[in-house]
């Protein structure tokens, strides 16, 4: 239980902070993108406007230099068609020598002008109705202000950005005044971006303040909560695998644990066995041959070759009940095995699971085709080693071929009342003197190999009431058949 | 010496029909058999004079064979020892030769392997018995010597003329020719080269 708390606990754990990592990197990234986007889009508003402010500049500078000679007032005159060329400029003023200015401030700015030696601002009002600034330039003999009106001066048709809509605020700031190019939506909450940088105009020198306030819905939550979704997944399908594998690995070392249990406990047996036959044996051979000499004496000893024979057919009985002894020990008390119903091809599948890696290694492409599903009424462990055995079998055979030639096929269906399981291979298959033998036990073709597999597994089928044989599988290979018994319906499948 | 009677074969095994069958056996080529079922009554009581040879079986209730074999060596038993085995592993076989088996023989044995085992221990024995005797016997004789015959006889074997012995020991030929003449009585020699043969080794053991 506290252990069960433990693993789930750690996988809860490796989940939260791969998903907390995960949305950080993603909230991150997304900002970065916003402030990269709003960058760029504040830099282009700054050179747009830098490039009007430096075009007035141009445009009093032509003015000044020019010095048209008509009267100012004829509406002829250059000065008053600069609007239509450049409808930011609402008029143009000109002070000849003698002359003076029609409005206030005039006169101080174009003696700054002077003083500068360029254009000077003057009468500053971004509060009006219509936000406007003069710029005076100071010529020879003729000067020059210029009427601007500052919305008609930001260049929209060359704008970036969705004036209503962009989220974007742009200002132009000036002496404390302030002039709303485009609106942007303001918050408190959120992340803030600003940029603050001066019209490349020292005539003009107003600074274009840019603010981007990204709402918290602006952040990339629909890719979080995959993120957070595909992490889940991931850590549920890792934790399911190493569930699977540790489970193989139990079954494995199960099997690998009975194997040698089975064989330890025959090596015992030989042992003992061998003992046991072996004294009479002795007395026999001792016997027959003490008897055959002293037949052959000159005259034969007839008394005493018979008293050998006798107690060489006495020893002879004894070697017998040795092994009856033996078989008693060894033969499972009665009948009464506990059957169940078995799925064959349950049991086959997982033989296959636990083969997997040898079948992987050899390149054994494998295929299991069930014409009819088949629940005999079998032994489950009994069953599971003999389809390990017959499918180890199988793949042993198939060493002694090409890898591209192996083939295995597991066909289950129902034969004549009987569940058939039928497992083919496309090895070398088996010659036919050796045919007759397989089943032998201790009869062996395989290097190293002890010949109880087989004989083994056929008791054991024989035990539950089936059959097992072993035939030639064309075209080529082996292919051993196995019936056993259909389970009654109704029986519990556990 | 004793009556030469017939060499008697020791067997030791457990199972009575084991060493019923195998003495009859043995009996057919007229070796005579004394069988012990208790190894342990077989060492306190068998004759370690007899001539013959231990059949051993390896696979004993109480005490094994091979313990017996060690025990066997250890006290200068002389006798060939066969051991009988049932199960036949290398390790148990150079165990067995490495303790001084004279044979290793997996059961169930055939008769001419076991027979003709038990003939060429039976005749190794024989031969061990008699070297053994003939020198019991020379260093009987070799004691009755003299100081000076043991000094003529040392020069004798190192292959000295009575006149080379004479001016060695100070001596005049005709002296020396005496003691010559009383050693080869008393060592019941009638020839150089029977001396050489049966006292050389004594002459060069006693003196080192």
């Amino acid at each position: 239980m506290h252990n069960a708390l433990q693993r789930y606990g750690v996988r809860l754990l490796v989940w939260a902070v791969l998903s907390a990592l995960g949305c950080l990197l993603l909230a991150r990234w997304e900002l970065a993108q916003l402030r990269d986007a709003f960058e760029t889009d504040a830099r282009i508003s700054h050179r747009l406007l830098s490039q009007r402010a430096v075009q007035h500049d141009a445009v009093l500078a032509t003015l000044a230099l020019l010095q048209p000679n008509a009267p100012s007032a004829s509406p002829d005159s250059a000065e008053q068609r600069l609007s239509s060329v450049y409808p930011q400029i609402l008029g143009v003023q000109r002070r000849d020598p003698g002359g003076s200015w029609s409005g206030a401030g005039l006169e101080a700015a174009e003696q700054a002008s002077r003083q500068a030696r360029g254009a000077v601002l003057a009468n500053l009002d971004f509060n009006a109705e219509r936000p406007r600034y003069q710029l005076v330039l100071a010529g020879q003999p003729a000067s020059f202000a210029l009427l601007i009106d500052v919305q008609a001066s930001v260049p929209w048709a060359d704008w970036s950005m969705p004036v209503q809509t962009s989220p974007v605020r742009v200002t132009l700031e000036h002496a404390g005044q302030a002039f709303v190019v485009q609106p942007g939506h303001m918050d408190e909450a959120g992340w803030r971006f600003e940029f603050h940088k001066h019209l490349a105009s020292s005539s003009q020198p107003f600074d274009v303040v840019a603010i981007r306030q990204v709402l918290w819905v602006e952040l990339p939550w629909a890719l979080m909560v995959l993120w957070v979704a595909a992490v889940a997944a991931a850590v549920v399908a890792w934790s399911a695998w190493q569930v699977q594998r540790s489970a193989r690995r139990r079954a494995e070392e199960l099997l690998r644990v009975g194997q040698v249990a089975r064989l330890n406990t025959l090596g015992e047996l030989a042992a003992g066995m061998e003992h046991e036959l072996n004294q009479p044996l002795t007395a026999i051979l001792a016997n027959t041959q003490a008897a055959k000499r002293l037949l052959n004496d000159e005259p034969p000893e007839l008394p005493t070759a018979l008293r050998a024979m006798d107690q060489a057919v006495a020893q002879a009985r004894r070697a017998a009940d040795v092994l009856a002894r033996l078989r008693r020990t060894v033969e499972p008390s009665g009948t009464s095995q506990p059957g169940e119903s078995v799925e064959l091809e349950r049991v086959v599948r997982s033989a296959l699971d636990l083969l997997e890696p040898e079948c992987k290694r050899r390149a054994v492409a494998v295929t299991v085709q069930t014409e009819q599903p088949a629940t005999v009424f079998a032994e489950r462990v009994a069953m599971e080693q003999i389809v390990h055995n017959l499918l180890t079998n199988a793949l042993q055979a198939l060493d002694q071929v090409p890898a591209t030639e192996r083939q295995l096929m597991v066909h289950i269906a129902i034969e004549q009342g009987a569940g058939v399981l039928r497992v083919a291979d496309s090895g070398p298959g088996i010659a036919p003197d050796v045919l007759p033998r397989v089943f032998e036990p201790f009869f062996t073709t395989r290097e190293g190999g002890l010949g109880l597999g087989l004989s083994l597994c056929e008791t054991l089928v024989t035990g539950m009431g089936g059959a097992l044989r072993a035939q030639a599988h064309a075209p080529r290979g082996a292919l051993f058949f196995l019936s056993l018994p259909l389970a009654p319906m109704g029986a519990s499948t556990p | 010496m004793n009556v030469p009677l017939s060499p008697l074969i020791h067997l030791i095994d457990d199972d009575a029909a084991v060493r019923d069958s195998l003495s009859l056996l043995i009996g057919t080529v007229g070796l005579r058999v004394q069988t012990w079922a208790d190894p342990q009554e077989f060492m306190r009581s068998f004759d370690r004079l007899s001539i013959g040879a231990i059949v051993l079986d390896v696979r004993m209730p109480g005490i094994s064979g091979l313990t017996v074999l060690d025990t066997l060596v250890a006290q200068g038993v002389d006798q060939p020892v066969i051991m009988l085995t049932g199960h036949g592993t290398v390790e148990l076989c150079r165990r067995a030769f490495k303790s001084g088996a004279a044979e290793f023989l997996e059961k169930p044995v055939d008769d001419e392997v076991l027979l003709e085992a038990l003939q060429s221990a039976v005749r190794q024995h024989v031969r061990s018995r008699e070297r053994h005797q003939a020198n019991q016997q020379a260093r009987e004789h070799y004691a009755q010597l003299s100081e000076r015959e043991r000094e003529v006889l040392g020069l004798i074997v190192e292959g000295l003329t009575n006149k080379e012995i004479g001016r060695a020991l100070g001596l005049s030929p005709r002296t020396v020719e005496t003691h010559r003449a009383n050693l080869f009585a008393k060592l019941q020699v009638d020839s150089l080269a029977h001396l050489i043969r049966h006292y050389a080794s004594l002459v060069d053991s006693t003196e080192t």
